[in-house]
């Protein structure tokens, strides 16, 4: 059995004393945690033992003696000896060293035998003799990372690892740390901290600002989404506001706020990690947005930028009627019914005349819209794309409108079309069964059937060209207004606290560790140097992205094609519903 | 009878030797065998059903058993598992359901087909007609209806059973509805085909019209067949599509309707109720018809005088010679079939 002590390295060359620490459940390890130095009373030891423990809630223990015996401190050996009969224990451990040497020399005192010091020549065929091994470990920074799960382990199986075990163990003994040698107590300790402790006025400060502030954001924010504004709440109101990537935005940063602004303090690692990236990210995005507010406000852009847009929304309505007479005509030589090509295209050019009367009637205060609306960048970048996303939405809506209509007839046609051709063969579709049967139709079904049969069949080429050349107009836009949200998604879910944290901190996240050897004589110890092995950059990013509203289609490549040869309508960014945000 | 000499060739040949001695059937026996004798063949020969097969039986030294083979495997015989006696194959019959056809009467069955086919062929004549612009839609329209009329009189008196949901006023609303959306759809039907090429047009036609020949239902035209109403209809809309105005179109699909859908129903009606009259009717449409066509293209006329004479007097004979050869075969191995009424259990 060998069994794996844990030193800290703060501890290397602390003055002679009792080690504390814990035994690590359920594996041959111990892991020590500080080292309490002479005189000491060990009643007032045992008694500040059993408060760190309640207030740790772990099982802190006197592990053993640790000397290290300076110039005139001699023949401690008994003396040590008879401190384990002070603190009974299970197995009492005796470390020393010498000033000079490398290794420990270490004794593990059972409860029943003593073992033989490890000093002395291996004499043969003794089994009963303890391997110890020394690993060392800079306390600070094991007690600041967090071990994340190996690869493909799910979180649930934290806990078991012996190496789990001991980081909780040093993160969670953080008040153990907080006596230093400034203090003036009964106890005298030596850890990471017993320098003195560190603190800047700083942020001292914003964290006594932070709780009332928090405290007030909390409050502004609910008020605003508790819906006392009953108006709000009204259909067309919300079905408008759910389309409005602007309003959906606004949303998604209110809960935002909401995470960040809850003044208890966070638990667990993770939601740690969340906040620290909301509001990082929330800290980019505001920067981000004054900047743009600071170079789109000079130099009279804004007005530059009106005077542009009633220009642009008048070539694409006229584009567009270019497309639609050349549609009327013979387009690429294909044969249209010329009938119906006339009345589709002279119904969508009166479509497009309406709208561009409309754009004109805006066109005096388009200049004063664009002003008011320019400064809600100052929320963040994400508003300033949200708002483009939707401007470009508006400004295209005669196209969406042309593409509906015609997809609408075209389904209808389809749909006609293939109920008629199983009434051509005599068959009907079994609703019941969800299969084709025959049936024996009326001779009136059968005659009004063929006629419309056959009229649908001659009108689908001129009905599917309008259909094609609408549909990929609609997703030109489509394609635009996704390139939009895909950068608005990215600014909002880049974890760029946890990517910060990973290259200037790398201990902090931590993957595993990797051990070193530090000092491996035969006769003594071996003495291993763990080191922290931190997580990759790109697990980090991708286990810490925050989640949004995911704006990805849904839709598969297969399912895409086969909607859109049927005609059926294709939303491709709706947003998810709010109940479904994973949380 | 060739069959079974063959079966026994074969059986013979993986059996024993020896078999071939006292064994074969004596149903079978050549001239050498007859005349041999051994011990035991005298019995063996007077008994059909005796075991002539027995493994090793040798020139009938030995005695044969006395049990007769039967037809079980469940029971140990001393027969082969493959053995049969002279009852093989007793119980086969040739040709049981087979009718003899007499001439006449197929003669006038493929009356029904040429008589068809020469509708097809006046309709066409009379588009073709329309489309040169020598007869006048409303001529045609007048026409249609008039012998819709008196087709629907006819219809009445011949009588017979009605079924229970086929009122005059039905009737009535039907002819309403087919006027009304043939009116209404017959300007769409005009520019229907204006871009499509006249070739793809006729050859959309012939294949329409020809598919409704192969798949009318003649045995039974009173509820006419989907494919074969469908069909027709098609082509005839795709041949309206190209005359000159929307009452032509009109014109011509009411014909067409009148033809193809209303005509076999009082076809059907005549054929059981009047049978005599059935061919009459036919020849004085084929008559019609071929006449019809001569005034356009005497080529085409003499094809189509061709193709009925072929298919009323040469398909027959060539269905009565094929008879002849005829070779089905029944047995106990059939599927049974139910012969007595089971309407009985019904009530």
């Amino acid at each position: 059995m060998v069994l794996k002590i844990f030193f800290p390295q703060c501890c290397n060359r602390a003055d002679s004393g009792l080690l504390v620490g814990r035994w690590v459940p359920g594996f041959d390890s111990v892991v020590v945690l500080a080292v309490i130095h002479y005189p000491f009373i060990p009643g007032q030891v045992k008694k500040y033992l059993s408060e760190m423990q309640s207030a740790i809630q772990l099982e802190l223990t006197v592990l053993g003696s640790w000397s290290m015996p300076k110039d005139g401190q001699e023949g401690m050996d008994s003396f040590l000896k008879d401190l384990s009969t002070i603190f009974p224990q299970g197995r009492w451990l005796q470390l020393s060293r010498e000033l000079g040497k490398r290794g420990f020399a270490c004794q593990v005192i059972g409860r029943d035998a003593a073992v033989p010091p490890r000093g002395q020549p291996k004499e043969g065929g003794d089994d009963e003799k303890e391997k110890v091994i020394f690993i060392h470990y800079d306390q600070r920074k094991v007690m600041l990372s967090h071990l994340h799960p190996a690869h493909g382990q799910e979180p649930a199986a934290e806990g078991v690892s012996e190496l789990r075990l001991v980081f909780q163990t040093v993160a969670q003994s953080q008040p153990l740390f907080f006596l230093d040698k400034y203090d003036d107590g009964p106890i005298k300790l030596t850890h990471w901290q017993s320098e003195g402790r560190e603190a800047s006025i700083l942020v001292e400060l914003i964290k006594q600002a932070s709780v009332p502030m928090c405290c007030v954001l909390l409050r502004a924010t609910g008020v605003r989404v508790t819906g006392s504004w009953r108006v709000l709440n009204m259909w067309p109101v919300r079905f408008v506001s759910s389309k409005l990537s602007t309003c959906v935005q606004l949303s998604h940063r209110t809960e935002h706020l909401q995470t960040i602004s809850s003044p208890r303090r966070a638990q667990q690692h993770a939601d740690f990690m969340r906040k620290a990236n909301i509001f990082v990210s929330f800290l980019v995005d505001i920067a981000l947005g004054l900047l743009l507010i600071s170079w789109l406000y000079r130099e009279n852009r804004i007005g530059r930028l009106a005077n542009t847009l009633v220009p642009v929304a008048d070539h694409v309505a006229k584009e567009l009627q270019e497309l639609l007479q050349w549609l009327m005509g013979a387009p690429a030589g294909l044969k249209m019914n010329r009938a119906l090509d006339q009345v589709l295209g002279r119904f969508f050019l009166y479509h497009i005349h309406l709208w561009i009367s409309y754009i004109h009637l805006l066109s005096p205060f388009i200049e004063m819209i664009l002003w008011y609306v320019g400064l809600s960048a100052c929320l963040g970048l994400t508003f300033a794309l949200s708002v483009v996303s939707d401007i470009v939405a508006l400004l295209t809506f005669h196209i969406y409108c042309f593409y509906v209509y015609g997809a609408r007839i075209y389904c209808l046609k389809i749909y006609g079309l293939s109920s008629l051709w199983r009434l051509f063969r005599g068959k009907k579709w079994n609703v019941l069964r969800q299969r084709v049967d025959s049936c024996s139709y009326d001779l009136d079904q059968l005659f009004i059937g063929t006629l419309l049969f056959t009229i649908l069949l001659f009108l689908l080429p001129t009905t599917a060209l309008y259909y094609l050349v609408f549909t990929l107009l609609r997703l030109g836009v489509v394609l635009l207004q996704g390139f939009i949200h895909l950068m608005i998604d990215i600014i909002n879910s880049f974890p760029l606290f946890a990517g910060g944290l990973r290259l200037f901190r790398p201990y902090r996240l931590a993957e595993g560790v990797k051990f070193k050897v530090l000092c491996e004589e035969p006769g003594m110890s071996l003495h291993l140097m763990m080191e922290i092995n931190p997580l990759k950059l790109s697990t980090a990013v991708q286990q810490y992205r925050i989640p949004t509203y995911s704006c990805y289609p849904k839709d598969s490549w297969a399912a895409l094609c086969k909607k859109l040869f049927v005609g059926d309508l294709i939303y491709p960014w709706t947003p998810l519903h709010k109940g479904s945000k994973e949380d | 009878m060739l069959n079974v000499t063959k079966l026994n060739r074969k059986r013979k040949k993986t059996d024993n030797a020896t078999w071939r001695e006292s064994g074969a059937p004596h149903w079978l026996k050549s001239d050498k065998d007859k005349g041999r004798r051994h011990g035991g063949a005298g019995r063996l020969r007077t008994l059909p059903t005796a075991s002539v097969g027995a493994m090793g039986a040798d020139g009938g030294s030995e005695a044969a058993p006395a049990t007769p083979w039967r037809k079980v495997l469940y029971e140990r015989q001393p027969f082969p598992d493959n053995y049969v006696d002279s009852r093989f194959l007793e119980e086969l019959r040739r040709n049981v359901g087979v009718r003899r056809y007499r001439y006449c009467a197929v003669a006038r069955e493929a009356g029904l087909v040429a008589q068809q086919v020469s509708c097809v062929a006046a309709v066409l004549t009379l588009w073709s007609y329309m489309a040169q612009g020598r007869l006048s839609p409303f001529m045609l329209l007048g026409a249609s209806l008039l012998c819709a009329l008196l087709g629907y009189v006819l219809y009445e008196a011949l009588g017979g059973p009605r079924g229970s949901e086929r009122t005059r006023w039905a009737d009535l609303q039907s002819a309403a509805i087919f006027l009304a959306f043939t009116f209404g759809f017959s300007p769409i039907l005009k520019t229907l085909t204006e871009s499509v090429s006249t070739d793809t047009v006729y050859a959309m036609s012939a294949v329409m019209l020809l598919a409704h020949l192969v798949s009318f239902p003649y045995a039974q035209p009173s509820p006419p067949g989907s494919l074969s109403l469908n069909a027709a209809l098609f082509g005839s809309v795709c041949l309206a599509s190209r005359l000159p105005g929307a009452l032509h179109a009109f014109a011509m699909l009411t014909c067409a309707l009148l033809v193809f859908a209303l005509w076999p129903c009082l076809l059907h009606r005549l054929r059981n109720r009047a049978p005599w009259t059935f061919p009459w009717a036919a020849v004085l449409l084929s008559l019609a018809a071929v006449t019809g066509l001569a005034t356009l293209s005497l080529g085409g006329a003499l094809l189509l005088v061709l193709a009925l004479l072929a298919l009323t007097l040469l398909c027959p004979l060539l269905l009565l010679r094929l008879q002849r050869h005829k070779d089905n075969i029944h047995g106990p191995w059939d599927e049974a079939e139910i012969h007595e009424d089971l309407s009985r259990f019904l009530h």
